[in-house]
């Protein structure tokens, strides 16, 4: 077990020697070349023109400026990465003073006299040692190894102004917000990457919010202890840490729980990397002055991630000497924590601006950092990047043949939509309403308020089977196998408590074994006399939608088309399982969709059965349409930072291949656009001297894009409060032959089409539902549901 | 300089742990023993024995004095805080300083220290530097303890490959003999008493060799120096600050202040959750089984054995439920916190929302779970 002390040279050192180094801005990945109608140009020109700014700064550097990569070697070979640099650096004279070195390869600001040059030093052995240091590269500002090691040295300055680092990103730890109730701490900190732009090289800064929590991992299971008892304490420990990154008190990395191992304790031994044993307690007694106080706890287990060969397998970790960082999914369905973090976490536009004008500032005055700045004839401007946008017009809105017009502000049409008929409303002839006797009066309240709503929205609806049960999950079984039938439409169930075991158990059975749509309500949202009708509003749409219903549609001008969206759900909690969901939509209007999902198994790439699932989504399309489409869009989200090359290099062929075995003669044109929700990207209008958050439909396609790449920016969804984050979208293959305004257009439509919300989302609606059902596979189900449910959205 | 490279001696003789190692082990030993509050080490390099020192408990103080601050800065960033330390800030105070300039100039921030240690620095000093030496640490600095260790040029001969020196910047290396009447000449000139001693044993049958690395432990003979020989020192500032971090502490109210909010609001949500469960009757949910054993609840745990007295109890008034100052104050890690009772009521006056006569904290349950 290596417990290796922080080492600053470590961290900045360049690790892109065998690819370990994850390439997380995708860097390499060039899709623009191979699309010949977007050379020119893929600005759309649609909507009037807004003013924004960004939270992008262009670096400059100065005319002519290289950076000189050279190759370091040592005779007789030198093992130690510290020996090497200190025999290397007895040379400042010859080298600089400014330099960056990772025991191999070295970066200098300027060229040396000759292409080879040989130094010699001496160890404190008395060996002498020759070093011949060789020019192997002269690297312009826009290569990538360049960009790379531009944020390498970005790294350094906010090191050197005093942030500390916790995993990718730094934080400035004296001024931290302290929220006693929950236990918490936020720390203010930035994101930053610096990347080859449209035009420029831009540093792309972002404030970021560190949740630290004011226990130690011994606390937490304590706590547990004393809520779930002996019996089910390990179960829940592993359910609740596992997953979670940690901090250590005496060293400044994070760690990953990967396990428990319950049969060690701080009195075990582990093999230090001399070979000797130790315990624990000693350890931590010896190196740091410690005294681990409880002697009973287990060890942690976090495994390593593979560095430089001599250090892998895992590190045991001390439950009390380790601080969590971040958020439990337990603490993110708490509503009144998240309300309490939100007012220290989301920054309303100037707010953000003036605090990344801070970071800018701090930079500005620091002398150490603009010298270091200096000595790599690197500087920064200090005001961010401005230029115009555009706002696309809002869409209209279609339900049974009347057409809305929302207010583009809002970006919500709720209330003009209230007591129009659904396009296609199905109707509740037979179904159950479960609820035990605690909550006879609210399944009474509920059951007359939808007679109230249903009507004017078309929904015919009768009388339910009232079925009363206790509130155990086996009567809930027992009683859908006993009374639901083939005709049996939806079973609304109330439950009493958020428990998850009982409406997994529910959603489990009624999607697997006995498919039919099923709506769970929990008793305390019914419980309010002045928001009932609001609520069973939105329950009757719900269930119309799960049921097979339509509510809405935008107006699509493609013929032909066949919409898919993908998402992915990963397990991090039981098992690596991994869940991609898939839907296709069916007709015309897009207003039906099929849905399948996958379940990877182990050893199989989730793509084979994507690609699967494309081909019965083509065989129902044209059951529905009586052809094939000519056009597919397939809107891919859940694409990880650096997994683009993979995308384009393995999954969009399989699509190719895919509708290839469809038929020789068939050959659609296809368009794979990779969404992506989590950027760095941020962008504010410019308003009477202010910035505001920018209106639904602004579409960014210059300035903040990438040049290598067919890609634009929309805002699609309002914020009441913090920043909203635009959505980027990534043409990575497109044979359709459409204008980028045209495409744009198509993609912000969609993001109008998503059932259970009437209003604009972030993403397309495919991509949401997509999410949605991955969600519930990944969370409730664990296997793919029943393909009789595949038609209607169940899930939502 | 640099000291840590390693000295694998691989031939001849190979110490175990690295010889490095074994020095600082060395003054480790030393701050154990006599727990100095104080501590500078003079030629501190890349930090590393002040990193390591600066786990110790018992020091509040610690500085870094060396010629070269590139070499300082290099690792100076693993000398800050953690930010563990700021998530539960310790009790004691620590604030390390580093400070660029020679040990051949006075600097007041050089004052008042309980130990200076200079390891393997006089031997990298010019003739002229190691003579104002003496005066700056012994004279003027003054501090109770100072350990100086340096080569044993005697035992050179079992180390291979060196020739003249150890170290190409090594000005000179002293035999024991050398270094021992210069120790004693400077101890007996500035009032102190020396002990010799080292590490890195010499193989057994050539124990007159003497340690590998020699060391001196000068103990101050005379008492803490009044004020009217401080006034004589200058007072001028020659050293350079590179770095200073002043680590979080519940010495400092400000953290003193946080961290007392942070339990109180706690451990009366605790006893507010508990006392709203009991009160809450229960759903039709049979699978809930009643709140468990005592032995096993936390909150015993937390709050130790506490006998809540009748005016002690919760209680609840319209919207609000009120949790008494005196039972929160119970709680011992709030008791250990505060100490008094008025303490706890004069940190947390306007910070955490009380009754109005000020006894009881108290908390809107109106939209609870909402």
């Amino acid at each position: 077990i290596g417990l290796q002390v922080s080492s600053g040279l470590q961290d900045l050192c360049l690790r892109d020697r065998g690819g370990r180094r994850r390439d997380f801005h995708d860097l390499g990945v060039n899709t623009r070349q191979a699309m010949v109608h977007v050379q020119e140009s893929k600005t759309g020109f649609s909507g009037r023109m807004i003013k924004l700014s960004t939270n992008h700064f262009r670096l400059a550097s100065r005319p002519q400026w290289a950076l000189f990569q050279y190759h370091v070697a040592y005779s007789p070979e030198m093992e130690a990465r510290r020996l090497r640099s200190a025999l290397l650096f007895q040379h400042e004279d010859t080298l600089g003073r400014t330099h960056a070195f990772d025991g191999c390869i070295l970066f200098l600001p300027r060229k040396l006299d000759s292409k080879v040059t040989e130094l010699f030093s001496r160890t404190r052995n008395g060996e002498d040692v020759k070093i011949t240091v060789t020019l192997t590269n002269e690297l312009p500002p826009t290569s990538p190894t360049c960009l790379q090691f531009y944020n390498i040295i970005f790294r350094r300055l906010l090191k050197m102004l005093n942030l500390q680092q916790i995993g990718r990103n730094y934080y400035n730890p004296s001024d931290p917000v302290s929220i006693p109730n929950h236990r918490l701490m936020v720390w203010l900190g930035f994101t930053s990457s610096i990347l080859q732009y449209e035009e420029n090289i831009m540093l792309c800064a972002d404030v970021s919010h560190k949740v630290l929590r004011e226990e130690t991992v011994l606390d937490t299971m304590h706590s547990l202890h004393s809520q779930v008892g002996e019996e089910r304490f390990r179960d829940a420990c592993a359910k609740e840490l596992i997953g979670l990154i940690v901090l250590t008190k005496y060293n400044n990395r994070t760690y990953r729980i990967d396990d428990i191992d319950w049969d060690n304790n701080p009195k075990g031994t582990f093999r230090k990397s001399d070979g000797s044993e130790m315990s624990f307690v000693e350890y931590y007694k010896k190196q740091y002055n410690i005294e681990i106080s409880d002697w009973m706890q287990p060890v942690l287990i976090s495994q390593m991630k593979k560095r430089r060969g001599n250090i892998q397998g895992s590190v045991a970790l001390i439950p009390e000497l380790c601080s969590l960082t971040g958020l439990t999914d337990k603490m993110r369905s708490d509503f009144n924590m998240m309300k309490d973090l939100a007012i220290h976490t989301r920054l309303p536009p100037e707010q953000r601006q003036r605090e990344l004008g801070r970071l800018l500032t701090y930079i500005q005055k620091d002398d150490n950092v603009q010298k270091e700045l200096r000595n790599w004839g690197l500087s920064f401007d200090y005001k961010s990047v401005s230029f115009t946008g555009r706002v696309v017009q809002g869409e209209k809105i279609f339900q049974s043949g009347t057409m809305f017009e929302y207010n583009p502000q809002f970006a919500d049409w709720t209330k003009e939509t209230r007591g129009v008929p659904l396009i296609r409303a199905v109707p509740m002839d037979s179904w159950l309403l479960l609820y035990t006797r605690r909550n006879y009066d609210v399944a009474n309240t509920l059951l007359q308020s939808l007679f109230k709503v249903a009507p004017s929205m078309g929904i015919r609806i009768s009388k339910p089977s009232m079925i009363e049960v206790d509130d155990r999950t086996e009567t809930y079984l027992r009683v859908l196998q006993q009374r639901v039938t083939p005709d049996t439409n939806i079973v609304v169930c109330i439950l009493s408590s958020a428990r998850k075991d009982k409406y997994d158990a529910i959603k489990k059975y009624l999607c697997t074994d006995c498919p039919i749509p099923s709506q769970c309500v929990l008793a305390r949202t019914l419980s309010k006399p002045q928001t009932i009708m609001t609520v069973a509003t939105k329950i009757a749409l719900q269930m119309n939608c799960k049921m097979g219903g339509e509510l809405w549609s935008v107006e699509i001008p493609l013929k032909q088309v066949m919409i898919v969206g993908i998402d992915c759900y990963h397990d991090t909690v039981s098992g690596k399982q991994s869940i991609a969901g898939f839907v296709a939509s069916l007709n015309q209007p897009v207003t039906r969709w099929f849905s399948r999902c996958v379940v990877q198994s182990r050893g199989q790439e989730l793509v084979d059965g994507i690609k699967a699932c494309l081909q019965t989504a083509l065989r129902n399309w044209s059951k529905w349409n009586k052809c094939l489409p000519s056009r597919i869009f397939v809107y891919r989200d859940g694409v990880g930072d650096g997994q683009l090359n993979a995308l384009v290099n393995y999954e969009v062929p399989q699509f190719l291949d895919c509708l290839k075995s469809i038929g020789t003669d068939y050959s659609p044109r296809l368009t794979v656009i990779v969404v992506k929700k989590r950027v760095g990207a941020r962008f504010f209008a410019e308003v009477g001297g202010g910035l505001r958050n920018p209106p639904p439909g602004t579409v960014v396609d210059t300035v903040v894009t990438r040049p290598e790449w067919y890609d634009f920016f929309i805002v699609s969804q309002t914020v009441k409060n913090g920043c909203v984050a635009p959505t980027h979208y990534n043409v990575v293959y497109d044979t359709s032959q459409l204008k980028p305004d045209h495409v744009q257009r198509l993609t912000y439509k969609l993001c109008h089409m998503y059932y259970n919300w009437s209003g604009i989302i972030r993403v397309p609606a495919p991509c949401q539902y997509a999410h949605k059902l991955a969600f519930l596979v990944g969370q409730s189900i664990h296997r793919e549901p029943n393909l009789m449910l595949s038609d209607r959205l169940y899930y939502l | 300089m640099d000291k840590n490279s390693q000295e694998e001696f691989t031939q001849i003789v190979k110490f175990e742990p690295p010889l490095y190692k074994q020095r600082y082990q060395f003054v480790k030993d030393l701050v154990e023993k006599y727990k100095p509050k104080k501590v500078a080490d003079l030629g501190c390099a890349d930090c590393t024995l002040l990193w390591m020192l600066k786990f110790c408990s018992c020091i509040e103080v610690l500085a870094g004095l060396d010629i070269c601050a590139n070499k300082m800065k290099e690792k100076m960033h693993t000398l800050s805080p953690l930010p563990v330390d700021y998530l539960q800030p310790s009790e004691r105070s620590l604030t390390v300083t580093l400070h660029h300039g020679s040990v051949a100039h006075k600097d007041p921030c050089m004052l008042g220290f309980d130990l200076v240690t200079c390891i393997e620095l006089i031997e990298h000093l010019e003739e002229s530097e190691l003579k104002k030496f003496p005066e700056v640490v012994f004279g003027f600095m003054a501090p109770s303890i100072v350990v100086i260790s340096t080569p044993n040029s005697e035992f050179n001969t079992l180390l291979p490959g060196v020739k003249l020196f150890r170290h190409p910047d090594h000005k000179f290396e002293w035999s024991q003999a050398q270094f021992q009447s210069w120790a004693l000449e400077t101890a007996r000139c500035y009032d102190y008493s020396v002990e010799f001693t080292g590490v890195g044993h010499p193989p057994t049958g050539m124990e007159k060799i003497g340690f590998c690395t020699q060391i001196g432990v000068f103990l101050r003979k005379y008492p803490q120096t009044g004020k009217s020989v401080q006034s004589e020192k200058p007072t001028e500032a020659v050293y350079k600050t590179v770095f200073k971090a002043v680590y979080p502490s519940l010495k400092d109210e400000k953290y003193l202040q946080k961290a007392v909010i942070r339990e109180v609001i706690f451990t009366a949500e605790i006893i507010k959750h508990r006392f709203m469960s009991k009160r809450e009757e229960y759903s039709d949910d049979p699978e809930r089984k009643p709140k468990s054993q005592p032995s096993m609840d936390y909150f015993s745990d937390y709050l130790g054995k506490l006998v809540i007295e009748k005016n002690m109890e919760p209680f609840v008034s319209g919207n609000e439920v009120y949790i008494p100052l005196t039972t929160i104050f119970s709680c011992p890690k709030v008791k250990r916190l505060c100490g008094t009772f008025e303490k706890l009521c004069k940190l947390i006056a306007g910070k955490v929302t009380l009754s109005s006569d000020g006894s009881a904290v108290m908390f809107n349950i109106e939209h609870e779970n909402e």
